[in-house]
């Protein structure tokens, strides 16, 4: 019966985990501009496709 | 060399691009210029190369900006600084991108962020290698205009608000979740019976995750109560605050006593509440954004004129009370003043919401923020920078938006009541089994489950959740209700006030008498023929109304604010006002003077029109009710509101379109400002008062007003100001919105009503100490079901 312990101390430190992911995400500003971010996906880094392409041609 | 035709560009003869338009040779310098002129010309529009009088020739000219407006600002550390800009110009996520890659581009740049939401940039640089005036250079090169952005503002204050309120709501709603899962297996427990240290590991545990759910995220309410404790001012905090640290302290005593916990209620009570400041705090923010928006309209430079008669750029922080400043055609300008010399038509919509350019000349004050279309104006500035009636209006509006707080008046006024009532309650209790038993753990308890008991857990889900549910059936429909208090307020609405142009009429003028005095078949085609040149609304309607083909036009001129003139078919056609037909000495017969102010006492605008030297004829315009109007004013009238109208327009209009809808209060020639006083005497002989209006001129009125309404196409400045925003360009929306709150109202009585029986059968139960644990939180689960299920009956309204 033990086992019900070990799992409830594993899903806290998850749980822990998950809560400082969270601190850091609003800390750090990830929900100031939910806007941009969708439009920003979709443009086309022109230095990361010069080195997508030398990815490529090694 | 000779010059193109439309950008006035000195050019080579041999590289010119020469063509013939009617008749006469025309040269540009590239196929762009050609293009843009061919435009201009298909569309009739060619008085613009006669109204551009003081064109600089070539491409627009960049000027150095002055930076020390910027200076404190910026945030420096060694040779590196930040600076935050709030920009103008931006539209779409393109221009983000652009703004940032360009920057990226400059050297010296270490990293150019725009937020595309609050349209601010932060932009970090090495001084060494670049400059701010570059950088201010460099965003102004490609459109955007770039204003100082202060850390202190309102917007600013609310966003690390709002920031702090998730990191508490959502550390809350973590542990809660956490919580609940070992609460569940408390209560399966209770029932189906459960191993000791089972029950009491899940038991502390329970603590340990309640804890920072009460003293971290409720801080907020903890210091609250702690203060209105001390002021002597109740309010619901105090409240939120007994109820959830009464829960959490009972629970560790019931721990000790291997009895049954409540860490449960405790954390979800702050989980709720956090969660309803979160929202109320983000549209404020959206407010505030709206608020910085309206202050971009104000230039951060102007043109001075030193004493010698030499113009320069500075910024308008350096002007003063007399300097000397000068507008040109297509500026903002940048303070208020009095034109010393110059004659121009002014747009002063974002002012006064109405879209007829006024006409400016010597002695005539002009305000900031507005701007001048087609003239040159030199200018005496009054007062400074912070004294502009466009900063009056924007500090009216952010001081009406800081004034109101919603939902808490409710709960406050019934908490100044309930939490004096629930202590006493409780201390009576303890007194009594102290006294009758005199044992005091026993007394305590008791006492404390009176607190628990006492709890405003329906009293907090009852209001919001109705509210919740009716927004999101508003919604559906096209209104949007900012806030939770405002479907109270507008269910109290004893008073609705509308704004004439964009309301009750359409915005835009329609012809209604057409008086022919010649007998030319061809009147109207004449005279829009030569409106098809004019700027002005009611030239713009009569070319509406006529949708054949327009005659040739020739020596078109337009003068401003009083009519424009034209040779057609080699004789003089001219339309204007009465002034101009004087002006250009047309006399007018008695007949036609009488028919004219008759029609003028009618509440319509007169266009007279004359051919060669005698008069033609007269047309009246007139801006039409909305279809939709009267059915309003007569639904609003048989809810027994009364309903005011008021204007900027003149009076004669304003009585015409009064007596047509049937309203007897009426205010005309109203400023924006002056349009809040009104209301805000309405309000101190205590009604409450509904507005209804679409400008920026309304929005100091719309929030001063109790409720303030917007309807469709109203302007991003009155959106926001609004409590309620009708996106739908219906009038009858508003009923329903009247509607919809009484029946939100009512519900959220009932929830109350339900929620304080709950208390008034339980209470009785716990001060005698017979209320079994699990049977209150029984209870306390069936209450919240049946406030859930009462306000889910919202969804239609």
């Amino acid at each position: 019966m033990s086992s019900t312990f070990f799992l409830i101390g594993i899903g806290f430190f998850i749980s822990i985990a998950a809560w400082l992911l969270f601190i850091w995400a609003v800390k750090s500003g990830q929900f100031e501009d939910p806007e941009a971010p969708k439009f920003r996906m979709l443009d086309d880094d022109d230095e990361q496709m010069q080195k997508n392409k030398t990815v490529k041609k090694e | 060399m000779v010059t193109c035709d439309h950008c006035l560009q000195e050019i080579n003869k041999a590289s010119a691009i020469t063509v013939t338009i009617d008749d006469e040779p025309k040269q540009f310098c590239c196929h762009g210029c050609y293009g843009v002129y061919q435009l201009i010309h298909n569309n009739s529009l060619d008085s613009f190369y006669h109204q551009r009088s003081n064109w600089v020739p070539g491409p627009p000219r960049t000027i150095h900006l002055d930076t020390s407006a910027f200076n404190d600002t910026i945030t420096s550390s060694g040779n590196e600084h930040q600076i935050n800009l709030l920009l103008s110009g931006i539209r779409c996520a393109s221009c983000v991108w652009l703004i940032e890659k360009f920057l990226m581009k400059l050297e010296g740049i270490r990293s150019a962020r725009v937020n595309y939401a609050t349209h601010r940039a932060t932009i970090t640089w090495v001084s060494e290698i670049v400059t701010l005036s570059t950088i201010l250079d460099a965003i102004r090169s490609i459109g955007y205009q770039s204003h100082p952005c202060r850390q202190n503002s309102t917007a600013d204050v609310l966003a690390s608000e709002k920031q702090e309120l998730l990191l508490r709501f959502g550390t809350a709603a973590f542990f809660s979740m956490q919580l609940m899962l070992f609460t569940a297996a408390l209560y399966a427990g209770f029932f189906q019976g459960i191993e000791y240290r089972y029950k009491l590991s899940f038991q502390l545990i329970s603590w340990a995750l309640a804890t920072p759910v009460v003293f971290y995220s409720g801080f907020p309410f903890l210091s609250s109560a702690f203060r209105s404790v001390r002021t002597g001012m109740l309010n619901m905090d105090i409240l939120i605050t007994l109820g959830s640290l009464s829960a959490y302290l009972y629970s560790i005593a019931m721990i000790a006593r291997g009895g049954e916990v409540f860490f449960d209620t405790a954390a979800m009570i702050i989980t709720f509440i956090l969660l309803g400041r979160f929202l109320e705090t983000g549209s404020k923010l959206t407010a505030g954004n709206a608020i910085a928006k309206l202050a971009e309209l104000q230039p951060q430079e102007a043109r001075v004129v030193s004493l010698t008669g030499e113009t320069t750029m500075t910024s308008i922080t350096n002007l003063h009370d007399g300097d000397r400043i000068e507008i040109i055609p297509g500026d903002r300008i940048p303070l208020d003043g009095t034109v010393l010399e110059g004659e121009a038509e002014v747009n002063e919509s974002m002012l006064t919401g109405e879209s007829n350019a006024v006409l400016k000349k010597k002695g005539s004050q002009v305000f900031a923020g507005t701007f001048s279309i087609n003239g040159r104006l030199s200018i005496t500035v009054t007062g400074d920078a912070g004294n502009t009636l466009l900063s009056r209006i924007i500090s009216t509006v952010e001081e009406a938006q800081s004034r109101k707080a919603p939902i808490q008046g409710i709960a406050d006024k019934t908490a100044g009541y309930f939490v004096p009532a629930t202590i006493v309650l409780a201390l009576c209790t303890f007194l009594y089994w102290k006294l009758s038993s005199g044992n005091n753990v026993t007394a305590l308890m008791n006492a404390v489950s009176v607190l628990v008991i006492a709890c405003p857990c329906a009293l907090g889900l009852a209001t919001p959740l109705a509210i919740l549910v009716g927004t999101t059936a508003a919604g559906k429909k096209g209104i949007l209700v900012k806030g939770g208090d405002i479907f109270e307020t507008v269910s109290k609405t004893t008073t609705v006030i509308l704004d004439k142009t964009g309301t009750i009429t359409r915005g835009n003028p329609s012809i209604t008498d057409l008086q022919d005095f010649g007998n030319s078949s061809s009147f109207l085609q004449h005279v829009a023929s030569l409106e098809a040149g004019s700027e002005h609304p009611s030239g713009k309607a009569i070319v509406a109304a006529w949708n054949d083909k327009h005659l040739k036009v020739e020596q078109f001129k337009a003068t401003a604010g009083k009519g424009v003139s034209g040779i057609i078919d080699g004789i003089t056609w001219l339309a204007g006002s009465k002034t101009f037909m004087k002006q250009e000495s047309i006399e007018i017969a008695p007949k036609h003077q009488q028919s004219a102010s008759l029609l003028e006492h009618e509440g319509k605008t007169i266009v007279m029109v004359a051919c060669g030297t005698t008069l033609a004829g007269i047309i009246a315009l007139i801006d039409d009710l909305r279809d939709d109007a009267l059915q309003l004013i007569t639904a609003l009238r048989n809810k027994g509101l009364s309903l005011h109208m008021l204007t900027g327009d003149n009076p004669g209009v304003a009585a015409y379109i009064a007596t047509q809808c049937g309203i007897t209060n009426v205010q005309a020639e109203l400023g924006p400002l002056e349009k809040a006083l009104v209301i805000h005497t309405l309000r101190a002989e205590g009604k409450c008062v509904m507005m209804v209006g679409d400008g920026i001129n309304d929005a100091p009125a719309l929030t001063e007003a109790d409720v303030g309404v917007t309807l469709g196409h109203a302007s991003g400045i009155a959106l926001e100001s609004a409590s309620v925003a009708i996106l739908k360009d219906d009038l009858n929306l508003i009923t329903t919105l009247i509607e919809g709150s009484s029946k939100c109202f009512s519900i959220i009585r009932q929830n109350l009503v339900w929620a304080f029986s709950y208390n008034l059968i339980a209470l009785p139960l716990a001060v005698s100490g017979l209320l079994h644990p699990i049977v209150s939180a029984l209870l306390m689960a069936a209450s919240s079901l049946c406030v859930v299920s009462n306000s889910l009956r919202l969804k239609k309204i």
